[in-house]
């Protein structure tokens, strides 16, 4: 069970990770720099309104992968030290 | 009793956060910069409590110096303070300097600038990287001592990156505290003040998580001196 939940714990970072860089790597193209000459305002800002969104979820995938990542990190250490804390009461 | 209040401020905490996510999500939406803006709702307030977090270092460090002769027990309790912050800040700072180039990219269409406060932000980064690479290599009972000057360094570093956000350069001014222009719309306000709060909230959860960990350590370092000195 233990084992179970430290893999969980592991794999929830990476997936977020993963989550975030595929989201950019799927984002659409941003539209030419000479928009202006073949769009509208409201033509433009719907276009890259997916953008911004894709960058929006990756910046708060990041940081729960980064938060969750060290509290599981913590987690390991804190388990891997219990052996330690045994001793001390025997 | 303890760890109930614990696990209590723990659900809070985590039940913060959800109301803060959806606060930020659904914060209404800024004319120019379309849903990216909202990477400031995680951005600004990690860049708040890893600053925190560094001045607690700060303190656990010059508590630790003070007291190493005087009283190393106490000490000790002071230097498990100052590694805790350090790394959770390490943590929080590590946030920033990750959300930052997304928002940027969005925002001025590159990554990164060497201005002012992202270059400070970057190098107080690194300060206490290194003040956690020196706790990890540094061998001997020096190693506290170094470490602590290490950390007193990066807590002065603080208030320069601060004070960096006024200087002109690629980065915003302050939103509060700044010139006649800083500010921010009541109805945006509300979701940041509110996930300004969850992640202190969460902060100092996982400091305190941390902080357990190393009085942990700390008990089984001693014991270990012990039975060698026995054996």
């Amino acid at each position: 069970m233990k084992k179970a939940v430290a893999q969980f714990a592991t794999l929830v970072p990476i997936a977020l990770l993963v989550w975030a860089l595929y989201g950019l790597y799927a984002a659409p193209a941003e539209p030419p720099r000479d928009w202006r000459l073949h769009m509208t305002q409201e033509q433009h800002d719907l276009m890259v309104a997916p953008i911004d969104h894709a960058f929006r979820v990756a910046a708060y995938s990041v940081t729960w992968a980064i938060q969750l990542g060290y509290l599981a990190w913590l987690g390991l250490k804190w388990s891997a030290q219990k052996p330690l804390a045994g001793q001390e009461s025997r | 009793m303890k760890k109930i209040l614990f696990g209590l401020y723990a659900a809070f905490s985590i039940a913060l956060l959800v109301w803060a996510f959806e606060l930020a999500v659904n914060a209404p939406a800024e004319m120019m910069q379309g849903d990216a803006y909202r990477i400031i709702f995680y951005h600004v307030p990690s860049a708040t409590v890893a600053f925190t977090f560094f001045a607690i270092s700060m303190a656990g460090s010059i508590g630790f110096l003070v007291l190493r002769e005087k009283s190393p027990v106490k000490a000790l309790a002071w230097d498990g303070w100052a590694v805790s912050g350090a790394e959770v800040g390490i943590i929080f700072c590590t946030v920033v300097l990750v959300t930052g180039p997304l928002w940027g990219y969005r925002a001025w269409g590159i990554w990164w600038a060497w201005d002012a406060r992202l270059t400070t932000t970057l190098l107080l980064w690194l300060i206490y990287v290194s003040y956690l690479l020196t706790r990890r290599f540094a061998a001997g009972p020096q190693m506290r001592t170094s470490s602590a000057v290490l950390g007193i360094f990066g807590g002065i570093g603080v208030p320069i990156v601060y004070i960096a956000n006024r200087i002109p350069g690629q980065h915003p001014g302050p939103v509060f505290g700044g010139d006649r222009s800083s500010g921010m719309a009541p109805e945006i306000l509300r979701p940041f003040l509110w996930n300004m709060a969850a992640w202190l909230f969460w902060g100092i959860l996982v400091l305190i998580l941390r902080h357990q960990y190393e009085l942990k350590q700390q008990a089984a370092a001693a014991l270990e001196a012990e039975q060698s000195l026995n054996a």
